[in-house]
Order: C-alpha cells, then sequence, then structure tokens
C-alpha cells in the first residue's frame, strides 16, 4: 500500500484548494438558474439559497404555452432541434468529405482551400452577420430555415474540416494502401475504412457543429422573425423585450434548453473515445 | 503462379532519380528476395509492382503483360506490409474476407478461402478476434493471410519481418519459407537482412542506391561475389578487406598489404604492382602455423559455443575469424593465420570490380 506522504498531501490540498472555487464559480449561475425555474414568481428575487416553497408551477406554464411569449415553445424547440441536427449532419457530410480528400486523396490544392476557409476566421463571425443578412436576401431565404442552416454550416465547416483532416492524418496510410490493393474504390475505402476508423472524431464534430447551432442566437436572430419559425433561443430573447419580464420563465426555459445538450454530450461520450485504431500498425 | 519481368525501369521522385533502369526477370513459383541498405531503391521497386507507386520509365510486367497502367487491385498480387496494416476496427475473419467481399465472392466460398487460409496459418481460434488483441506475430499472420485467400499471382512482402523481436522472426521466416513450398505461388520479397535473404530465397538481388549490383542463388552470391559490395554484404560476420597490392614477380603471388603482411593469391587475379581489395572470409581463415602461414596477434576471443570468433591484428589492419570448436588461444597470443588460396577474393581498388579468381 502507497504511504500518503506529507508532499502527497500538500499537493492534493493545494489541488483542492483551486479546485473547489473553480466548481463553486462554475456551479453558481446553474444553480441561480434553477433556483429561478422552482420559485414561485412573487419570490423569485428573494435571495435565499431555497426558496421558501419550492413549486414545479412554472414548468407547468411553459409545457402548456400558458403564457404569451411561451404561445409556440414546443414549436420552437422543435425549430431548435430541427435546425441543430441538420447543421450538425450537414457540417459532417461538407467537412469528411473534404477531410478525406485533403489529408487521404491528397486532392492538389487541398491544403489551400482548407487555409483559405481557416482564414474566414480572421474575420469575428458578428462582423459578418449583416452581409449574410444581405446575401440571403439575395437568394430569397429570408425567414427561411435554410437561411439559418447554411449560414451555421458555412460557420462550422473550416473548423471542422481542419479538425477531421488533422484526426485522418493520423491513420496510418498503409490502410488505404492494403484496402486498395484489395480491390477498394476510394468510395469504398471511404465507406469501408475511412468512416468507421474516424467515427470518434466524427461524434465530435457532429456535436460540435449541432451544439454551435443550438446556441445560436445572432444569426438565427437576424435571419429568422416569423414567430413560427423561429428557434427558442430567439423567442428566449424575446422575453426581454417586456418591462415587466418573468423572469422565472425565462430561467425555466432556460433550464429545460440546457438539458439537450446535456443529454447529447452524455449519449455521446462513450464514441468519443481514442484507440479505435489500436492494433492496425505495430507502432 | 506467374512469371514478372522488369525492364529498364526507372523511378524519379521529382528531380530526385532513385532507381536507374533496372531490368531483370523473376521465374513462375519463384522466391525472389530483393535485399540492400535502406535507401537502395528495393521497397520503391516493390511497390511500383504492387501498383503503389507510378513507373517513372520502363515496363513491369506480370505473365508477359505489361501492367504499367493497370490498377493495383486488376494486377491480381497481394501485398504484406511491413506495418501488417490490418483494419483494426474489423475481426481476423474480416480482415482476411475483405478483399473478396469487394471482389462479390460467394458468400460460401469466402468462408472456405478464409477457414483454409486460418488453418494454414494456425490461426483458427483468432478468427473472431480484433487485430488489438493478438499479439506481433499472430497480427504477421493475419496479414499473411489477407493475402493468402485471395489466391493471387503473386506474393509481395515489403520487409514483413522487420517489426518482430529477434526470436519470433526466425520461426516466421522458417513458417514464410513453408508457406511457399506448400503454395508454390512466386514471391517477390523485400528485406534489408541479409540472413533473411540468404536463408529463404531461390535467388537474389543485391541492390545498392538504384542499382542492381548482382543477381544469383544464395550461395552463389556468397561464393563468387561480383563486386566489392556484395562480397561484404553478403556473408556473417562480413568478409574481411584489406588494400594491397599484386606481386608476382618471384615464386608464387601474393597481396602485400600495409605492414608487409603477405596475403596468398593462388590464381591469376590481378596484374603486378595492381592496387586490390583483398578478401577473405571469416570461415575460410584458419589458425596455424605453415609456410604461408601471416603472423598476428589476438585481440578479442568470442566464444558462442559451438562456434569461437576471434578478432586478430596482422599488420595495420584487423581480421575477424570464425572457428568451430573452442580453440586455445587468449588475448595477446601471437598466431598465424592460414588461408587457402583458392577462397580469397580480390578486387579492383578503383572499380570494386571483380578481378578473375
Amino acid at each position: 500500500m502507497k504511504r500518503l506522504t506529507l508532499k502527497d498531501a500538500t499537493t492534493e490540498a493545494k489541488l483542492l484548494l483551486v479546485g473547489i472555487p473553480v466548481l463553486l464559480w462554475t456551479m453558481l449561475p446553474i444553480y441561480h438558474l434553477f433556483l429561478f425555474s422552482i420559485s414561485p414568481k412573487e419570490s423569485a428575487f428573494a435571495g435565499k439559497l431555497w426558496p421558501d416553497h419550492p413549486t414545479l408551477h412554472n414548468f407547468e406554464v411553459v409545457f402548456r404555452q400558458q403564457h404569451y411569449y411561451l404561445s409556440h415553445f414546443w414549436l420552437q424547440l422543435w425549430n431548435s432541434l430541427l435546425i441543430a441536427v441538420t447543421v450538425g449532419l450537414l457540417t459532417l457530410l461538407v467537412a469528411t468529405g473534404a477531410a478525406f480528400a485533403i489529408s487521404r486523396l491528397k486532392v492538389k490544392g487541398g491544403r489551400t482551400v482548407m487555409n483559405l476557409a481557416l482564414f474566414t476566421y480572421f474575420i469575428p463571425a458578428a462582423f459578418l452577420a449583416v452581409p449574410m443578412y444581405k446575401t440571403m436576401g439575395n437568394y430569397g431565404l429570408l425567414n427561411n430555415q435554410w437561411a439559418l442552416i447554411l449560414a451555421m454550416v458555412t460557420i462550422a465547416a473550416p473548423y471542422s474540416i481542419w479538425v477531421l483532416k488533422q484526426a485522418s492524418d493520423k491513420l496510418p496510410y498503409e490502410l488505404d494502401e492494403a484496402a486498395r490493393m484489395d480491390g477498394a474504390s476510394p468510395l469504398q475505402l471511404f465507406r469501408l475504412v475511412y468512416l468507421p476508423l474516424m467515427m470518434p472524431s466524427l461524434v465530435a464534430i457532429g456535436t460540435y457543429a449541432l451544439l454551435l447551432a443550438w446556441n445560436e442566437y445572432l444569426y438565427a436572430f437576424l435571419l429568422l422573425s416569423n414567430d413560427r419559425q423561429i428557434t427558442l433561443s430567439v423567442a428566449l430573447g424575446n422575453f426581454l423585450a417586456a418591462d415587466d419580464s418573468p423572469w422565472e420563465l425565462l430561467m425555466t426555459v432556460g433550464l429545460i434548453y440546457a438539458l439537450p445538450p446535456a443529454a447529447i454530450y452524455y449519449a455521446f461520450k462513450r464514441y468519443m473515445v481514442g484507440g479505435l485504431t489500436a492494433g492496425a500498425v505495430k507502432s | 503462379m506467374a512469371s514478372v519481368s522488369f525492364q529498364n525501369i526507372e523511378k524519379a521522385f521529382g528531380s530526385t532519380k532513385v532507381i536507374y533502369g533496372i531490368s531483370f526477370d523473376i521465374h513462375d513459383g519463384e522466391f525472389m528476395v530483393l535485399v540492400g541498405p535502406s535507401g537502395c531503391g528495393k521497397s520503391t521497386l516493390l511497390r511500383m509492382l504492387a501498383g503503389l507507386e507510378e513507373i517513372s520509365a520502363g515496363t513491369i510486367a506480370i505473365d508477359d503483360k505489361v501492367v504499367n497502367d493497370v490498377e493495383s487491385k486488376d494486377r491480381d498480387i497481394a501485398m504484406v506490409f511491413q506495418s501488417y496494416a490490418l483494419y483494426p476496427h474489423m475481426t481476423v475473419g474480416d480482415n482476411m474476407a475483405f478483399s473478396l467481399k469487394l471482389r462479390k465472392a460467394d458468400a460460401k466460398v469466402i468462408a472456405q478461402r478464409v477457414s483454409n487460409a486460418a488453418k494454414i496459418l494456425n490461426l483458427e481460434p483468432y478468427l473472431a478476434r480484433y487485430p488489438r488483441e493478438l499479439s506481433g506475430g499472430q497480427r504477421q499472420r493475419v496479414a499473411m493471410g489477407r493475402a493468402i485467400v485471395r489466391d493471387p499471382k503473386v506474393f509481395l512482402f515489403d520487409e514483413p519481418l522487420s517489426n518482430l523481436d529477434a526470436k519470433l522472426r526466425v520461426a516466421m521466416r522458417a513458417e514464410i519459407k513453408a508457406l511457399h513450398q506448400r503454395l508454390k505461388t512466386t514471391v517477390v520479397y523485400v528485406t534489408h537482412d541479409q540472413i533473411e535473404a540468404m536463408t529463404m530465397a531461390d535467388r537474389i538481388v543485391v541492390m545498392h542506391d538504384g542499382r542492381v549490383e548482382q543477381i544469383g542463388e544464395p550461395l552463389e552470391l556468397y561464393d563468387h561475389p561480383n563486386n566489392l559490395f556484395v562480397a561484404q554484404f553478403i556473408g556473417s560476420p562480413a568478409m574481411n578487406i584489406v588494400n594491397g597490392t599484386v606481386r608476382r614477380s618471384t615464386g608464387a603471388a601474393y597481396v602485400e598489404a600495409p605492414g608487409g603482411v603477405r596475403w596468398p593469391v593462388g590464381h591469376t587475379a590481378g596484374a603486378d604492382g595492381q592496387p586490390v581489395a583483398y578478401g577473405v572470409r571469416p570461415a575460410h581463415l584458419t589458425l596455424g602455423g605453415g609456410d604461408n602461414a601471416v603472423a598476428g596477434e589476438v585481440i578479442v576471443v568470442e566464444p558462442m559455443g559451438s562456434e569461437t570468433e576471434l578478432l586478430v591484428q596482422a599488420g595495420e589492419a584487423q581480421f575477424v575469424l570464425l572457428t568451430h570448436g573452442r580453440p586455445a588461444v587468449n588475448p595477446g597470443d601471437k598466431i598465424g593465420l592460414t588461408v587457402d588460396p583458392s577462397m580469397v577474393h580480390v578486387f579492383d581498388q578503383k572499380t570494386g570490380a571483380r578481378l578473375a579468381a
């Protein structure tokens, strides 16, 4: 058995000394979110650590769409989900294809294209919002959910391509050669060898793009305006338009809105493991 | 089964030329080993045959059919990679069946061929395992199994044993050779290890700096190396080489090495006064005094059980001597070295070419 030396104990103590405040600091806003959501409207700002009369009434109001701001709650949640999932899938499609072409097929000029795409990150996305609005207007896509989907894919793609390209560079090239000699066409190579081995990275990138779209506010606010088209994040923003915002409902919806990302993270966590290529080549 | 023919093969990567006009033929069913130091172009030559590298000039033919512009998958060849290159997400069985599945072979045929290959390679208990669950030697066998199931015209091996430890390497060497004797498929085998080449090959191609130095059966290369490079590359321990000058003015001919040492040459190798490289294999040096013996001093004694290796200083050069048994000598002992003049090799010092001997 290992004996705990004074040095070990000190190191442990130092880590805890840093770790505990950081944990509290991170959890505090989430705790407030939760506190608001279970407090009755009158005592929402009471400033207590636990409400005197905790209630689930706020959730009932939200789920039954019993407030002016919440009249399209379920539809808007569905919009958020639909757009986020579509963005995730489209980004994966674009980025995987690009990464495969650049990294495995070694298409001429591929790296240049990737670097150009990454170059777009030099300009903050917020500055591009208005030009993007103009562009979507030209295409007649304003107030169409495809506008937001395309915009989010555009924003997510360069980083995704870069990450996937780095990941696929790490796959041993002999695998491609072996597959070629076994008679695989580039498409078969892509489907039967490349995709299965890239799965952890694909899950990570898909989740990244999905969450990026899920959390997006600015572009969603600009490109969509109809109450039946907007995402829940924009709807949440609209709560603040009133003088007497229903804070407890805003926080309740916020809490609900934060749950799917957490669920997605836990669902896909087990795929995001390394070591999938173990045993391919002697290293 | 098939023959392979290389005609004036050249290869350049950009402006760097790595293979300079190589031509040779591999017979049907032959075990041909390409051997040479790293960077000699042997792997590149194999990869051109595999269709993984473009051919810059010349033609490669399999069974008299030029395959320069044939895709690798249509050349009917199978390759075993140095790194095994197993598909990590597939089981051993799926790895072996992959090429047949791509060719849309009948499921029964696939199952039969995979089980057949597994039987040959003793992989039957591992068919459901993943490569990561196998040892190095087992992975190596799966890589071979993947080649066998295809029943190709030619097997290509690219340094298949260099990732294994020494003991396993010797075992796999014998296994591959036995496999070849059983399947009788043409094999092209690349290695940098001359012992592998000697023990496995029907014929050996010795390559150096993108050129072929010599082609021949293992013992032919050992007994009659065409040039200094082959002489030093083939054989272990390596041949002793000493520079000297041919003297044949008085009586018996000899090569005079620095330090006044006289090494006998029995034949007509070299003209009087010609500077030559004199070579003698460690196994062809014997201990003992005689009229022709060269005086030397033992520096190191390396007993290996059945054999003993001695490092001996003679004149200004050091020689390795390999002898059976356990001679009673110690470092510092003065000894005589005897050479059978018919066993020595004499090369031109400038060109390295073998002089008639």
